[in-house]
């Protein structure tokens, strides 16, 4: 190190320090304090070898405002005309050496120029950086370069975005107060950092907005020297990079600054009030430029007085896969979408086919996720449909554009009708509609709502012809499930709802619901619980978005009803009825057959299980079953577990046998698993397949690579009696994380039915959402000498609602039994200790 | 004249309307109404809670016919709307002294 640059950065941070020391460390000092650092930069870069690749120096952040301060990071930017070589790191190390040997905190960051091509947008405070960066020596051009690609609108919006957050974390960690007692003079609110975004603001959306603002540029500048006047003196006192003004600060920035007072006292308080005169003026004028200049919304996206916009409309026009956030963004600010907007799309929409709106994996989730109930949905679907959107997104749906059918009941164009069933649906969601809690219920219940939406959206685009809409609306919809790409059960349920999103009305308002026979007919129909709530929630907005007349509270409860009989017999009623050889399904079952599996063994393995479990599972699914249950010898577990997306799906087959579903769903707590969804069924032959989908919330699976291993290994031990499964159930619930604490916080629900079903006690049981409940229910079930033969799980927020089919030696239970089981299960599920 | 009020179950009013039409019966008042007779309603569970439906929907015809035709149309309805079950409803006859006609102010001839 030559001893020149020593000395001269000694000097230059002389020459500071005395100017902090008395009080005038403020813009003009750390100006020329920059100066001097950009002369000891250019002599490090001359002393370094000459890189192989175009190079150019660049100051960052507060160094490239000419804001450096004391012992502020030198942030610096070594910028490369393409790829780096080895000669370019040879002379990385020459330049950043000798200012590592001068103890300076250097910020580096080394890029290509070519890498500017894409925005570093999960480096906000780098980009942040970036803006003020500026060239100290070098090959200037390359950084004319960078710097373009932040010139874009698109750019400035990211950008723009990215401080806001960074504001908003700030603000948080200061309790969003700048009324602080030892205020740190560079980050709380009020201070230099809001300074800076105040005018980063102005320079990304609108330069004139200081002009206009409640505090006027002049001011400002005063409010800054302030600030920075003091920093010098927290740098200069505390010897290192230190902006906070404490108590003991206070005193010595006061004396610096000379204010008048005969106490300390009394200095401190004349200091502290100008410090929170300017901090005001700036947190004032930083609030007004973020109500005022249109406020970042997403990638591309602000928000303005008239609503969500583009920034760039050119990058908007190369990525037409980029408006449906317009919409979602629109949604989730409730807020419309700008007239200018949506005209531009009018104008440019007819450029794309619909695939263009979704070309990816994610901008296909990006659409179901934007379907999801919530208000603002129908009115956002408006504004697509009346700009043309929806019609080039969706063509099926341009076919019933003001389409009249006149009938006698419909009011409004189909187009219209259709778009009414999805604001009804977001009225549900909401819980807007008094009176409609219980469906509102059932359209909480429903794991993939978007679903429900989607079919709505399709249910009468076969309108546009005369005859037998549903059957077109299905064909249509069938074009659009293959360009989504949907998974097979997802398209299965949406062709399902439209198929037959005329039957629940007719079967509630047309046939005798009393007729059991109508209720078993319907619950044949919709198979499970979900299509169920669906297809009754369908029904409900279906009818209603027909007239304002055509809903009316009778035939709520009229639908209600069927729904809740339906409910029933899947629920409750459904153990009676049993595959048998003569079935339809069945056959379809054996024709679709691999290769792998016989038609016997599928047959052995099918036969005598509900006729719902054909239902539940795809033929793919039961093939797999079928194989899992090979060789299976009694205390053998036979288990296949696999990942899907936040939920795991365990399936297992084993050998019927005292307490087994107890200790199957103990062991799952015991690794703490919330138990979500599942069903337990059992074959004529003892053979029991159990199906579970539950959360690993202690994330086990993920974080442990022999994770599944143990899992199985564990469901092995507990179903052949090697380990105390309850003891360790009971340990994992002292644990603090899972300890029950006084009173549940509903009643349980315990509803014993012996008339229900044929062959089957059924329990039903909704109770608070714990650890190890499946586990301590069924166990009490077990121990009055009962058998699990059918269960149903599911949750709902925090309540468990298991639907629990027993029998005692292969009958239904006594009065007497179903009384002791009763009280046991009330006792146990009020927070009383289990009694062995 | 009487007017004839038959409280039916829902699903049965399409086939009282047939079995009128065929009486040349084609004017009627038909009136979504919820009640309760010897039914009494029943016990539903939903959930495992039990609740009482007490008052069950039914559907309210009333239709103005001339004296020397009343017993044909109650045998009508009364065959249409028929299962046997519990419930089926009731059918009232009541006499109509005066009928005007709101558009003229005419009192039509009884």
């Amino acid at each position: 190190m030559p001893a020149t640059t020593v000395e001269r950065l000694d000097a230059a941070r002389q020459e500071l320090s005395a100017e902090a020391a008395r009080g005038q460390g403020g813009r003009g000092a750390l100006e020329r304090f920059a100066d001097r650092f950009d002369a000891l930069l250019r002599d490090v870069f001359a002393d370094a070898p000459r890189p192989p690749t175009d190079v150019a120096v660049c100051a960052l952040g507060g160094y490239g405002r000419r804001r450096l301060c004391l012992h502020s990071d030198v942030d610096v930017l070594l910028l490369f005309d393409g790829p780096i070589r080895d000669g370019d790191e040879r002379f990385v190390r020459a330049f950043l050496h000798p200012l590592w040997d001068l103890r300076l905190v250097v910020g580096h960051q080394v890029r290509e120029v070519g890498e500017f091509a894409r925005l570093e947008t999960d480096n906000p405070t780098f980009l942040l950086a970036l803006l003020d960066a500026r060239v100290v020596i070098g090959n200037r051009s390359l950084f004319d370069r960078a710097a373009a690609s932040l010139e874009t609108a698109h750019a400035r919006a990211q950008i723009l975005h990215s401080l806001w957050q960074l504001i908003d974390e700030r603000h948080a960690g200061f309790n969003d107060t700048l009324y602080q007692l030892e205020p740190d003079i560079k980050d709380a609110p009020g201070a230099l950092r809001d300074l800076n975004a105040l005018r980063t603001i102005a320079r990304l959306t609108d330069p004139a907005l200081l002009d206009r603002g409640p505090t006027d540029c002049e001011r400002l500048d005063e409010a800054e020297e302030f600030l920075s006047r003091i920093r010098s003196i927290l740098h200069l006192e505390s010897r290192r990079n230190h902006n906070t003004l404490s108590h003991e600060l206070q005193e010595r920035s006061a004396q610096a600054m000379q204010y008048a007072g005969d106490e300390p006292r009394q200095r401190v308080e004349r200091l502290m009030s100008d410090y929170f005169r300017h901090a005001r003026a700036i947190s004032r004028a930083l609030e007004w430029a973020r109500q005022t200049a249109p406020a970042p919304a997403g990638a591309n996206l602000v928000r303005s007085r008239d609503g969500i916009r583009f920034v760039d409309l050119q990058y908007a026009r190369a990525h037409p896969e980029s408006w449906l956030g317009v919409f979602q963004t629109a949604v989730d600010a409730e807020s419309p979408v700008a007239y200018n907007t949506l005209a531009w799309m009018q104008q440019h929409a007819d450029r794309y086919a619909a695939e263009d709106f979704f070309p990816t994996p994610a901008d296909r989730s990006a659409l179901l996720a934007f379907l999801k109930p919530r208000p603002g949905l129908y009115a956002r679907l408006s504004e697509m449909h009346d700009c043309g959107l929806l019609g080039r997104m969706f063509p099926e749906f341009a076919a019933i554009s003001c389409r009249v059918v006149r009938d006698f009941y419909h009011k409004y164009t189909v187009d219209e009708h259709t778009l009414l069933t999805i604001r009804n649906l977001e009225r549900l969601a909401a819980r807007a509609t008094p009176g409609r809690e219980r469906f509102a219920t059932l359209l909480a219940d429903l794991p993939a709502p978007e679903l429900l939406v989607l079919a709505l959206l399709f249910h009468d685009v076969g309108k546009w012809r005369d005859e037998d809409h549903a059957s077109e609306s299905v064909r249509m919809a069938r074009q659009m499930l293959e360009r989504l790409q949907l998974p097979p059960a997802s398209r299965d349920v949406v062709e399902f709802l439209i198929r037959h999103h005329l039957r629940m009305s007719v079967a509630a308002f047309r046939r005798d619901t009393e007729d059991p026979e109508i209720v078993r007919q319907f619950a044949e129909l919709v198979g499970i619980e979900d299509q169920l709530k669906m297809l009754c929630l369908m029904t409900l907005v279906d009818v209603e978005a027909v007239s304002l007349e055509t809903m009316t509270p009778w035939r709520e409860e009229l639908l209600w009803r069927l729904y809740v009989d339906t409910y029933n017999q899947l629920t409750i009623g459904y153990g009676d009825e049993v595959i048998d050889r003569s079935q339809s399904d069945l056959a379809d079952l054996l024709a679709r057959g691999p290769a792998a599996v016989s038609e016997s063994e599928i047959t052995r393995f099918v036969e005598g299980l509900p006729r719902r479990y054909l239902r539940l599972f795809t033929p793919e699914a039961v093939y797999r079953h079928v194989q899992l249950s090979r060789d299976i010898q009694p205390d053998h577990v036979h288990a296949a577990l696999e990942q899907k997306g936040p939920v795991w799906e365990l399936t297992v087959v084993t050998l019927d046998k005292p307490f087994l579903f107890s200790n199957i769903c103990g062991v799952l707590s015991s690794f703490g698993m919330d138990i979500l969804r599942g069903h337990a069924l059992t074959n004529p032959n003892g053979l029991v397949l159990d199906h579970f989908q539950f959360t690993d919330q202690e994330r086990f699976l993920a974080l442990n690579a022999d994770g599944r291993e143990h899992l199985v290994r564990a469901l092995e031990e507990a179903v052949s009696g090697q380990v105390d499964i309850a003891g360790r159930v009971r340990v994992r619930e002292q644990s603090v994380l899972y300890r029950r604490t006084g009173v549940p916080r509903f009643a349980p629900i315990i509803h014993c039915d012996n008339h229900a079903s044929r062959r089957y006690t059924i329990l039903d049981i909704i109770a608070n959402n714990a650890l190890g409940l499946l586990h301590r229910i069924s166990r009490v079930i077990s121990r009055h000498g009962c058998d699990v033969d059918l269960v149903l799980i599911a949750t709902e927020g925090e309540k468990a609602i298991d639907v629990f089919h027993i029998t005692a030696d292969g009958n239904k239970l006594a009065e007497a039994a179903v009384t002791a089981l009763t009280a046991d299960l009330t006792h146990m599920l009020e927070g009383g200790r289990e009694v062995d | 004249m009487k007017l004839i009020k038959a409280v039916v179950r829902p699903n049965k009013v399409d086939e009282v309307k047939e079995a009128l039409a065929k009486l040349s019966i084609s004017g009627m008042t038909v009136t979504e109404v919820r009640g309760h007779g010897k039914q009494k309603g029943h016990t539903a569970v939903y959930r495992g809670k039990e609740y009482n439906v007490s008052l069950l929907p039914k559907m309210e015809i009333e239709v103005v016919v001339q004296d020397g035709i009343v017993d044909e149309v109650i045998a009508a309805i009364i065959q249409a709307a028929r299962t046997g079950e519990i419930g089926d409803g009731r059918v009232f006859v009541i006499p109509v002294d005066q009928a005007y006609r709101i558009r003229t102010g005419e009192r039509e001839v009884i």
